[in-house]
């Protein structure tokens, strides 16, 4: 054999192998997303590198830091579990926000306002329920529902402007965002404002959705109730959109608006429907977020889990499950970035450029399985004649 | 000297999962007029792009003027003064003649010698004079989207004859022509070829073939069959070795027997997007068991009116009454369970959702209905079991039956699921749109008969269609639209192809 | 007043601009653009890193690098854009989503490598890149003359360069063989692949336009809004942009008009609160006119847009 002939042979097993990893369509949804995060980790390690520290031991800290692995020491009343437990209120409201964009991307829509959406469902759920007397029983469920309401509201205004006026919805809901920012920045510096903490000030604990502080085993842990909440709704939605009518018309209408107005559908009525949806859940990533994680509203700040739910639900292939997978890894580094930075020194805000990057390699899926699906048939062909030489 | 002006040799091209020219050798001469006939999807449009430079062969040579040639890119093939007259015309839209003709190749001039810009004025004059010289007549600032097909035809092929090309060749160019307009464009091709030009005429339609072309190859499934000498062919032959087994080009019809009115549509208008009304003033009564078939050119808003009576669109002004009922303001749910179905023209962006799997698609119109839904939940099991029933009852092909995703499917196999869905809705009404638009003849033909088997069975149908030998074929009753008006209805039998192609063009008199 | 409120209002308008026709150029030749944010962003990030740096370490004032910030900004916008480029084109992205990525890998990026390079180079912890004052300078006689002199008073360096660079930008596209294969992309890219022209490529440089262009837009608003460089940069200006040429039906001098209404909507807004001596909180309220009059603009004119015919089509040589 010519040593041409010697060197494609290497090319095609080395190819042959990788597609053995990835080819198989059906795992694709997790073979896919898998390589992209190796690929990222990789590209922050040569970044970390150049930053003349030793990648592997400061992701080994990143995951120590959320509560993966075991630090070497915790504080008083602390341990991994805590860290996890930690981990688990912090992915929360990635989880919800993360269902919001995914439900908007099944619908053919672009909810980039679930920050907005999160910040007006946050404050109105605080002035109302989170500065009153009402005991436990009470608040917890009215703050969760008055989360939906507000943020189904603003969800449904964007996806009624873009129905009517075909607003391009990522145009309106970033408006959005910006109004809401400075509105509410305006009415909590004007009537709720904490001068110490420069925040709004702090809700009542009955009203708050994380138990912070409790006392079991000699520990001190934070529960996040709404996390429970958010694997159920996550369930939910899966079958919603695998078996309900309504979940099948959102589909059609994502998938080709003009065919599914052909098909009967109400064009229109979905869209609307599609975008309060989302903005329910965003409602409720804004009320486990600034009444769960946090018990104030820092204003003129856009929470940036708005943001890293578009990564994340790309990331899951707007699949329910995939999304928790996601949203935990991406927590684990969003959390894990400032154990990372004392311990490696290395700059937290190496987290946001990793997510940024899954967030890049995500968008290109598409054309990674296009280039897959082309090498197999290449590769078949190629062997198909192989065979009859 | 060479023989062969151009010379194509074992050409053989491949594109996933299909072989589009296989070993196909063509030698065409100076000066004569060569026809590629082949049915839709027999590889004449991927050998004539091969040629044109769009794409590489992946084994075979082109031999041009006796020389050796890669044809690498349209710009390479153009300084071999090669030029193509596509199907579907590349034109933009929103510029005038000559921006488009210069295209790719425009004038400059430099204002006070260093700053370029594009000598439009100059070009105007040009066009203007190769317009006058060919006798192709066309306003130089006139915008494409404001010219009707035969004149943006006139635009491309001025395209050609702008680079100075020799070699003409011209794809499926009679597709979209009235029969008059069909016959002043081949009477252009005759007179090119007597001013020197080497014509390729791809093509589908025997008659035209007949008319004008000195030889004829004939494809099939990507295989070259036979190369005859038109003069002494048959148009039966050739149709013969074109399907590759006998073909009857006429569909059997029993005599109409018309029911009762079944729609009735009365002083229909309904606008456009930009406030243009494009269907004016329309009246006509459907009755069941009855064709009652649309003819007229692309664009002069026939579409727009099936998809108006069907609930796409809003109507400004009448009324639509189905079987006595007025449903003018329906929506297309309520319309499809009054009892129409609707074989839209676009298959790929109405009729089917492409993500979807083929069970899906065949339940599109009922899966909101029990038994497919109970409660607001889908059974699955009952919508892939009717899906099941379909594929079997119509023949429709698939890789993973009821699981395919129908972006996968052929495209005549994508009409076959839409036919079959809408024809098991069995409505009342029927409405089909160009149906049997890119399919083999052997589809063509199964459409045609079902068409002609529901009119028997009591429906009424309206046929909208571009091809006049389709609804010279099967049609009861034929309407004329031109510029959103029906200037006649008749009865088929009253009406002469000549007679229905004026009509088509607006003479009224 | 009415002084301050056309000299403020032109000076928001005029990088507003340029960016906007950064996106006619993308949008034209058929490439989605929402990434203008991230690009200005970026664009002006390099700028200030750049001068920030060569300031330091050849002791040259900030102030004499201005004009080396502009170009710089450019340079870094062009950089940064052929991520967009290569997502839309070589590797057929869904365009919306590659803009969104665009923006968001921006933020992460700037913000991490402003305070890294803060804490390295500078030893300070900072996530700003101080790019000191401009000057600004009025037209002798023009600005004498009442009312419209205010167009020539209390002028920045940078709206002189982009007043140039649109012209000449206007130019090239409506006048030159670029700017015809250009818009007739956006339009109908088999026919300009049929003409034997390379789509890609023209896609490609368009994408580039636009990047520098908004590079430039964001380094100008760095120096008159805040004259540094931070995370502040990320406004939601680059989403106004995008407004005003959809307002302006990607056409150049109708997209101007927008774009004056939005920098006349903002300072008018902040010359009323001083008229009606609103306390301070009240400037927030302010800050959301530009965003409303965005919403309220495109209410009344998106029903009536005419995009670009091929506009967010990935174009595929093989399809026919």
């Amino acid at each position: 054999m010519s040593e041409k002939t010697i060197n494609k042979k290497k090319e095609n097993t080395f190819i042959r192998i990788i597609l053995k990893l990835v080819g198989n369509e059906k795992w694709q949804h997790i073979t896919i997303p898998i390589l992209l995060i190796l690929l990222s980790f990789i590209a922050a390690s040569i970044i970390i590198l150049i930053l003349g520290k030793n990648p592997l031991m400061a992701i080994y800290n990143l995951f120590q830091g959320a509560g993966i692995f075991p630090k070497p020491s915790y504080a008083a009343h602390k341990s991994m579990l805590t860290d996890f437990l930690s981990l688990l209120n912090y992915m929360t409201p990635m989880i919800f926000a993360s269902l919001a964009v995914a439900i908007a991307l099944k619908g053919g829509l672009f909810n980039i306002g679930v920050s907005g959406q999160m910040l007006l469902a946050g404050f109105i759920a605080t002035i109302t329920i989170g500065y009153s007397n009402l005991n436990w029983g009470l608040a917890k469920p009215l703050v969760l529902i008055v989360g939906m309401v507000a943020g189904g509201i603003l969800g449904g205004l964007i996806g009624f402007l873009k129905y009517k006026f075909n607003i391009n919805e990522v145009v309106s809901s970033i408006m959005f965002n910006y109004i809401v920012e400075y509105v509410l920045s305006f009415f909590i510096h004007s009537y709720y404002i904490d001068p110490v903490s420069r925040q709004s000030r702090y809700i009542s604990d009955a009203s708050r959705l994380t138990l912070v502080n409790v006392e079991l085993f000699g520990l001190k842990m934070d529960i996040s109730i709404g996390f429970i909440i958010a694997i159920i709704l996550a369930v939910v939605l899966k079958r919603f959109f695998d078996k309900s009518r309504v979940g099948f018309e959102i589909k059609a209408v994502g998938a080709n608006p003009k065919g599914a107005k052909y098909a009967g559908i109400n064009v229109g009525k979905t869209i609307i429907l599609t975008m309060t949806l989302s903005g329910v859940f965003a409602g409720l990533a804004g009320v486990t977020y600034y009444l769960g994680y946090f018990a104030s509203i820092q204003p003129k700040t856009l929470a940036s889990v708005g943001f890293d739910g578009v990564a994340v639900a790309l990331l899951g292939n707007t699949n329910p499950y995939g999304i928790i997978a996601s949203s935990f890894l991406i927590s684990i580094i969003d959390r894990g970035s400032n154990y990372m930075n004392s311990m490696a020194g290395v700059r937290k805000e190496i987290a946001s450029v990793i997510t940024g990057m899954i967030l890049l390699f995500s968008a290109c899926n598409a054309y990674i399985q296009h280039k897959i699906r082309m090498k197999k048939d290449k590769l078949e062909h190629v062997a198909g004649k192989e065979h009859e030489e | 000297m060479y023989e062969y002006i151009v010379e194509m040799r074992n050409i053989t091209k491949r594109f996933p999962g299909i072989v589009a020219n296989d070993n196909i050798t063509i030698q065409i001469k100076k000066g004569e007029i060569y026809a590629i006939l082949g049915e839709n999807g027999a590889g004449k449009s991927t050998l004539m792009s091969i040629l044109f430079g769009m794409y590489e062969p992946d084994e075979g040579e082109i031999w041009i003027r006796g020389e050796k040639v890669k044809i690498l890119s349209p710009n390479h093939a153009a300084k071999l003064n090669i030029g193509m007259v596509h199907q579907h015309f590349k034109l933009v839209s929103n510029y005038t003649v000559t921006e488009n003709i210069i295209l790719g190749v425009e004038p400059i001039k430099k204002l006070f010698g260093i700053i370029p810009y594009v000598d439009i004025k100059g070009a105007n004059e040009k066009v203007a004079e190769l317009s006058k010289k060919y006798g192709l007549k066309v306003d130089p600032t006139q915008k494409i989207e404001d010219m009707d097909v035969s004149l943006q035809q006139r635009v491309e092929i001025l395209k050609m004859l702008y680079r100075e090309a020799e070699i003409l060749i011209f794809d499926e160019p009679t597709a979209l022509l009235t029969p008059q307009e069909t016959d002043y464009l081949l009477k252009i091709i005759e007179e090119l070829r007597n001013g020197g030009k080497t014509i390729i005429l791809i093509s589908h339609k025997l008659e035209e073939i007949k008319r004008v072309a000195d030889r004829c190859a004939i494809l099939r499934k990507g295989k070259l069959i036979d190369v005859l000498d038109v003069k002494t062919a048959s148009t039966k032959t050739m149709a013969n070795l074109m399907v590759g087994r006998e073909v009857s080009l006429e569909i059997e019809k029993k005599p109409a027997k018309f029911g009762d009115v079944v729609l009735e549509v009365e002083n229909l208008s309904v606008r456009n997007q930009d406030n243009v009304e494009v269907v004016k003033n329309v009246s006509f009564k459907i009755h069941s068991g009855e064709i009652f078939a649309i003819a007229g050119v692309a664009g002069n808003g026939q579409v727009e009116l099936a998809d108006a009576i069907a609930g796409l669109t809003e109507i400004s002004n009448g009324t639509i009454k189905l079987n006595g009922e007025d449903i003018s303001h329906y929506t297309v749910r309520e319309r499809t369970i009054k009892g129409i179905s609707y074989i839209p023209e676009d298959r790929q962006t109405y009729g089917l959702i492409l993500d979807f799997t083929l069970a899906e698609n065949l339940a599109l119109k009922d899966y909101y209905k029990e038994p497919f839904c109970q409660k607001g939940k889908l059974n699955k099991d009952v919508i892939n079991e009717y899906g099941r029933k379909l594929i079997e009852k119509y023949d429709i092909r698939s890789s993973l039956g009821v699981n395919t995703k129908v972006r996968q499917m052929s495209g005549g196999n994508q009409q076959k699921a839409i036919v079959a869905r809408e024809i098991e809705l069995d409505s009342p009404l029927m409405i089909f749109v160009q149906p049997t638009r890119g399919l083999d003849v052997g589809a063509i033909e199964n459409i045609q008969k079902m068409i002609v088997e529901e009119r028997d069975k009591g429906k009424a149908i309206l046929l909208v269609s571009l091809e006049l030998d389709e609804i010279m074929n099967i049609a009861d009753t034929i309407a004329i639209i031109y510029n959103g008006e029906i200037l006649k209805v008749a009865p088929k039998e009253e009406l002469t192809v000549e007679e229905v192609g004026e009509y088509m063009m607006g003479v009224t008199a | 007043m009415l002084d301050t409120i056309i000299i403020d209002g032109l000076s928001f308008a005029l990088p507003l601009f340029i960016m906007a026709i950064g996106g006619i150029y993308c949008e034209r030749s058929g490439i989605t653009n929402l990434a203008i944010e991230g690009l200005q962003g970026f664009g002006a990030f390099f700028g200030a890193l750049w001068i920030v740096i060569i300031s330091s370490f050849f002791n040259i004032p900030i102030n004499k690098l201005f004009y080396l910030a502009l170009l710089l900004s450019m340079v870094g916008g062009m950089l940064f854009s052929i991520i967009h480029a290569l997502l839309c084109i070589k590797f057929k992205a869904n365009q919306v989503i590659s803009g969104v990525v665009i923006n968001i890998l921006s933020t992460a990026l700037t913000t991490f490598l402003t305070t890294q390079i803060n804490s390295l180079v500078f030893g300070e912890l900072s996530d700003k890149f101080q790019i000191g004052t401009s000057v600004r300078f009025s037209v002798p006689l023009l600005s004498e003359i009442p009312v419209l002199g205010a167009i020539f008073k209390n002028l920045y360096p940078f709206e002189i360069v982009i007043i140039v660079i649109a012209i000449i930008a206007a130019y090239v596209l409506n006048k030159t063989r670029f700017g015809l294969r250009l818009r007739a992309c956006g339009d109908n890219p088999h026919s300009v692949d049929a003409a034997g022209v390379d789509v890609y490529k023209v896609q490609f440089k368009a994408v580039l336009v636009s990047g520098a262009l908004s590079g430039l837009g964001g380094i100008s608003f760095a120096y008159s809004i805040s004259t540094n460089f931070s995370p502040a940069i990320y406004m939601g200006y680059g989403y106004l942009a995008i407004a005003a040429l959809i307002f302006g039906n990607w056409n150049i001098l109708p997209t101007f008009g927008a774009c004056l209404l939005f920098g006349f909507a903002r300072s008018g807004g902040y010359a009323l609160a001083q008229i009606l001596k609103m306390p301070s909180t009240f400037s927030d309220l302010i800050m959301i006119l530009p965003y409303v009059v965005t919403l309220l603009l495109l209410i009344f004119f998106s029903k009536t847009n005419r995009a670009p015919r091929a506009l967010g089509e990935i174009y595929d040589k093989g399809k026919r």
